[in-house]
């Protein structure tokens, strides 16, 4: 058999590369991955003011710089000791909840949407947001177009600048929101209720009322039974701005729930020889594989782990949706992948009330909006919810507040273990010996990935955060079957 | 006839901030009300947001082909990227597909699109300068675009 080197160490083309080996009788022998990753950030920090650590990180994504920007305000609180005032703290929520409302909708319309209202076994060129559009109408697609651009104007306007806010200070913001904008925020707001309403409404039309469909979404196939990450309030509601970190084991009892300072005494890295990624694991639970159960330290930080790890929403239509969601899908917490897309669309719904909640709040138009610190600074960490995940951001300075060291873990890099094993369970379950491998096909396995939305920083261009990824599959004897790829 | 210069790109990414830095440079040459020369970091779908409105646009950015040298600049319009296999670019498709949304919908899309791409070597590591390939491109991209502009502006 022609031996195949994957040679981690190689440089990558930019895109990330998935490998399925078949044996003698044509099923699936071996997966691997590889994911380019950007290089040089802690080394890029180093000897910069912590202050523009809000406005450096936000460039490393250019589908969630307001993740980055977040993380990192809230790094500087702690790492100048000080406490954002309450004006500040609801600005800052405002923005993200808008935040929110623009990243998940678009995610959910451009890539997770064509998947389910073209069908996987549409051809390529149909399957994208021309042929959703086609499909649920021409009013629906201006709804997205609007709501992504009404929501963009009101982080605008809180942040003050375009995608790349440049308001986040320690101990609060640097610009308050006049009565008239506030009036605005708020029209936006409600008509983004409306809005997350009317995408729940169409997933229930297109996936929820379509048997093949919701087989497919409960499938085995499509099922990994993990622990569950996520960012809860006080009253273990998902919040996405603060809170602690709540996970819970596959059958949903806490396992943890820790304050942002104590993330490295419960995460730790796993490394494999055939990639230098490295697996995020559960330090308490030890790393037993890329295996499920309660056994394995493998977690999942993902819209649904969110939800999974809450005890429910803050807000009264999302809750409705959260337990119409649960109860169609047998109950919580939920392991299967492709709901994902539906707990996103109950996020929206979420954030769009919050927004609502808060920008109704009389305190959001205050010009108290920041508390001077007075500390010297030494090390802080701050994390939020990025939409894909779970997002810390660790600095360490000088007593000037100078970086020495930073680590970030994006919301991604969470859920790389639990990647690898949905595109491999998938790869096994659906290339069956004497099976054609169809386009259809390969789309399922597809599908057994997009839930994750892998967003990495070398796709900062590229439609929500979808990576460049090419998938080969070889026979037995190393040749080259069949490629498949996307954004390439 | 409002014009629009793009420069897109990440700045703290090595290469892949050339696009900004040929707009910045063509931006120093300019004092013409009727030419805006903006920068973004941003997606396909907030690309449309950005040139909703003008009559034509000059996109600058970033590319990788697989055989492309290092600071070779190309000159394309949306239709060169619909097939080129030739090409690897993660903008390549989501540009293309958020022009023809932009059509569905019937958005004040340009009239006319030209893109100036400069080969990149390096978009994986972190730094604010492009490798010195790339460096030496930059003001004959800048001179490209400038020219590009004379010749839709003259009567």
């Amino acid at each position: 058999m022609k031996k195949i080197m994957i040679d981690p160490v190689t440089r990558l083309e930019g895109h990330g590369k998935i490998a399925i080996f078949l044996n003698d009788d044509g099923g699936v022998a071996n997966v691997y991955f590889q994911v380019p990753e950007l290089r040089g950030f802690e080394k890029f920090s180093e000897g910069r003011p912590a202050e523009d650590m809000p406005q450096i990180t936000q460039r490393i994504c250019g589908v969630c710089p307001e993740a980055h920007h977040m993380a990192s305000t809230k790094t500087l609180d702690a790492l100048f000791h000080v406490e954002p005032t309450s004006a500040a703290k609801k600005l800052r929520e405002l923005l993200y909840s808008a935040f929110y409302v623009t990243d998940h909708t678009t995610h959910f319309y451009i890539l997770a949407g064509p998947d389910f209202v073209m069908g996987p076994d549409a051809p390529p060129a149909e399957r994208n947001i021309l042929g959703v559009i086609a499909k649920v109408g021409l009013e629906l697609g201006g709804a997205v177009i609007k709501t992504r651009h009404d929501n963009h104007w009101v982080i605008q306007t809180i942040g003050g600048r375009p995608i790349h806010p440049c308001f986040g200070l320690p101990g609060g913001v640097s610009k308050a929101i006049n009565e008239e904008e506030r009036a605005k925020i708020e029209e936006i707001a409600k008509s983004s209720v409306e809005f997350g309403k009317l995408s729940l409404k169409v997933f229930d039309d297109v996936v929820l009322k379509n048997k093949d469909y919701l087989d497919m979404v409960l499938s085995d196939t499509f099922t990994h039974r993990t622990y569950s990450m996520g960012l809860v309030d006080e009253n273990n509601k998902v919040n996405f701005y603060d809170g602690k970190v709540r996970v819970v084991d596959p059958e949903g009892k806490e396992f943890i729930k820790y304050a942002p300072r104590d993330y490295v005494e419960h995460l730790a890295e796993h490394v494999e020889p055939w990639t230098y990624l490295k697996f995020p694991y559960l330090k308490k639970v030890g790393w037993k594989g890329f295996v499920d159960g309660k056994d394995s330290g493998v977690y999942r930080a993902t819209p649904l782990s969110r939800l999974n790890a809450a005890d429910g929403m803050a807000t009264p239509l999302a809750q409705e949706e959260y337990e119409r969601m649960y109860s169609t899908l047998g109950g919580k917490p939920a392991h299967y992948t492709l709901a994902t897309h539906w707990a996103r669309l109950v996020e929206i719904v979420y954030a769009a009330e919050r927004m609502l909640e808060l920008v109704q709040d009389p305190e959001i138009t205050s010009t108290d909006i920041r508390n001077i610190p007075k500390a010297t600074p030494d090390e802080g960490v701050g994390i939020v919810e990025a939409p894909r995940g779970t997002l810390t951001h660790h600095y360490i300075t000088d007593e000037r507040g100078v970086i020495k060291k930073c680590n970030l873990i994006v919301g991604t890099t969470n859920n790389y273990a639990a990647f690898y094993m949905s595109v491999k369970k998938a790869a096994e379950d659906l290339i069956k010996p004497g099976k054609e491998i169809t386009e259809g096909l390969l789309n399922r396995i597809e599908m057994a990935w997009r839930p994750y939305d892998l967003c990495l920083a070398c796709a900062t261009h590229s439609l929500p955060g979808q990576m460049p990824l090419e998938v080969t599959i070889y026979d037995a004897q190393g040749n080259e079957l069949k490629k498949l790829s996307q954004g390439i | 006839m409002k014009t629009l210069v793009l420069g897109i790109g990440n700045p703290i990414l090595s290469d892949d901030g050339v696009g900004i830095r040929v707009a910045q440079g063509v931006g120093k040459e300019l004092n013409d009300p009727q030419i805006t020369v903006s920068e973004t970091s941003a997606a396909g779908l907030s690309l449309l947001d950005s040139i909703i409105g003008y009559d034509e646009v000059i996109i600058i950015d970033a590319i990788q082909t697989q055989k492309g040298k290092a600071g070779q600049i190309y000159r394309m319009g949306p239709g060169d990227f619909s097939f080129a296999k030739h090409i690897s670019s993660p903008h390549q498709i989501n540009l293309v597909t958020a022009l023809e949304l932009g059509k569905v919908l019937d958005l004040a899309m340009p009239q006319k699109i030209t893109i100036f791409a400069v080969e990149a070597k390096d978009i994986t590591n972190f730094g604010e300068i492009c490798t010195p390939e790339v460096e030496r491109a930059i003001p004959e991209a800048v001179k490209m675009v400038l020219e590009e502009l004379k010749f839709q502006t003259s009567p």
